[in-house]
């Protein structure tokens, strides 16, 4: 169980540096897409081995949601909006980034130690910590609306892989609203980015004030 | 016995190595649907140049027509003391271990990158600028490799590396063994000089090893690209023996069993000739200030590793 909850980790860790590597969004979309079934893969050995039918519910819903809708709206929407599908100015190089994701999972790793391992006792429980922090990472490093709402994702994705494996008992309303919250966040994106474009297409320059928050 | 076996592996690595890289080459063509050169082209082209004329800057300092057969010397020596085709050290298996190894790959590399600058060829310098800001961030990497494989086996020594990979399932299937070889085999690759970092043309653009031979000629450019073809068998041959493929290697003196595992190692070389074929078609050269964030990657996994072995393992 800990070999497979570590390969699930770091083979999502490997993924968010190729998404830190990747420039086109299109690939990142797709990449979450991965990290999601890979996900949920997980989440069904575990609802196997343990026979807990709520886990098992869990993963059907996180390929269906994660793997498959979420990613099926963003590629919609990005056929759309075809300037959107590079990065064309991230705030700092791709090495320099890499680097930062590597720092992150150390960091990781010593915060973990030093606190929450005291109480739970799994030395894994450092990998989904890690996750956390790079999604917020990709976030900050990038300016594209899609990947700063994929690495949103990335954090709950590692919520999930969090409570999925070291709190198992937890209700599935919970679960499922961490799960389901998803789409009401991709719809408020969706909404304000319309807005967004349709008071740049139409408006004057004051208008722009309203919307100049909305940076991405 | 040893010299016997040390002499055998020495001429298998000799003879063996252009045909390897005749073999890529035929299949690159292939794939791109073309006839390609015979798989013989190799030997076919050291031995025209083995005829020619050298020709020789007249700036150029004695170095210059001595680097050659130095670093040839070296790559040789390095063939006698790796594990090609058995699992226990030769005659001079106990001389160096994997740092010295390292070392020795360093001292041909640094001989050559030396003699393309005394041709003070402006090219020559281009690639020696290249090949030296590349080589100044993934030695580092090779460097945490071998700690991390020092880790894995509580030794440097490669014959005993691969003893432990051939032997602990464990080890074998633990994430710390497949994130370093998935850092050296991108290691691999540039030391290679395959895509997507180097693209042999003729266009200088893309070139880094390959613009630190443009003044070489003859005799000497025939032993540089003959020394060039042993180090990559040799690195290809580590990769397998050492990191990915450790199982079938001889582990005692078996003069039947050496002879089939001779025969075993060159069809692993052939399929990982195939999977660098397949890579080599199938994408683009990186812009030269990109080789940084492919090396990154390198750096990343290397690093993965140690953190896998301190979350897996429970550090040291």
């Amino acid at each position: 169980m800990q070999g497979i909850f570590s390969l699930t980790g770091f083979f999502l860790i490997v993924l968010l540096f190729f998404m830190q590597w990747e420039v086109y969004v299109k690939n990142i979309i797709i990449t979450f897409s991965v990290s999601s079934f890979i996900l949920s893969g997980f989440l069904l050995y575990l609802g196997i081995v343990n026979e807990e039918h709520i886990l098992l519910a869990l993963s059907a819903l996180t390929a269906a949601v994660r793997g498959f809708f979420i990613p099926y709206i963003m590629l919609y929407s990005l056929r759309k909006d075809t300037w959107r599908a590079r990065e064309s100015e991230p705030l700092m190089g791709t090495a320099t980034s890499i680097l930062i994701s590597v720092l992150i999972v150390i960091f990781a790793y010593i915060l973990y130690r030093s606190t929450l391992y005291g109480f739970i006792k799994v030395p894994e429980g450092s990998l989904p910590i890690a996750l956390m922090l790079q999604g917020s990472f990709l976030m900050i490093s990038r300016r594209n609306t899609f990947i700063q709402m994929v690495g949103y994702m990335v954090m709950e994705n590692a919520i999930i892989l969090f409570s999925g494996y070291i709190f198992p008992g937890l209700p599935f309303v919970i679960e499922a609203g961490v799960i389901l919250d998803l789409i009401g966040i991709v719809m408020i994106f969706a909404l304000l980015m319309r807005i967004r474009e349709n008071t740049i297409s139409s408006g004057t320059p004051d208008s722009y004030e309203n919307i100049e928050e909305l940076k991405g | 016995m040893l010299v016997a076996l040390s002499i055998f592996q020495l001429s298998y690595v000799l003879l063996l190595s252009p045909l390897i890289f005749g073999i890529l080459a035929k299949l690159e063509e292939r794939i791109e649907s073309k006839q390609g050169p015979r798989i013989f082209q190799p030997y076919h082209d050291i031995f025209k140049l083995l005829r020619k004329e050298s020709v020789i800057p007249s700036v150029a300092s004695p170095l210059f027509k001595s680097a050659p057969y130095v670093s040839f010397s070296f790559y040789m020596i390095l063939t006698l003391v790796l594990p090609i085709i058995t699992a226990f050290p030769l005659s001079f298996g106990p001389t160096v271990d994997f740092i010295g190894g390292g070392l020795t790959f360093g001292a041909a590399a640094t001989i050559k990158k030396l003699s393309s600058l005394d041709s003070r060829s402006n090219y020559s310098h281009l690639g020696t600028s290249r090949a030296s800001s590349v080589g100044a961030l993934a030695e580092p990497i090779i460097v945490l490799i071998f700690i991390m494989l020092g880790v894995l086996s509580k030794t440097n020594n490669p014959y005993v590396i691969n003893n432990v990979l051939q032997h602990s399932r464990s080890w074998y299937f633990s994430l710390v063994h497949w994130f370093v070889s998935a850092s050296f085999f991108m290691i691999l690759i540039v030391e290679l000089g395959k895509l997507p970092i180097e693209s042999h043309s003729t266009s200088e653009l893309g070139m880094i090893d390959q613009a630190m031979e443009m003044e070489y000629s003859g005799i000497e450019l025939a032993f540089f690209k003959w020394g060039g073809y042993i180090k990559k068998f040799l690195l290809m041959s580590v990769f397998l023996n050492v990191y990915t493929v450790p199982f079938w290697v001889p582990l005692s003196v078996n003069i039947p069993g050496i002879l089939a595992y001779s025969l075993i190692h060159f069809i692993k070389l052939i399929v990982l000739v195939v999977i660098l074929a397949l890579i080599e078609e199938t994408i683009s050269k990186l812009r030269l200030f990109k080789i940084f964030d492919y090396i990154s990657i390198s750096f990343a996994f290397a690093f993965l590793a140690i953190l896998a072995f301190y979350i897996t393992r429970g550090g040291f």
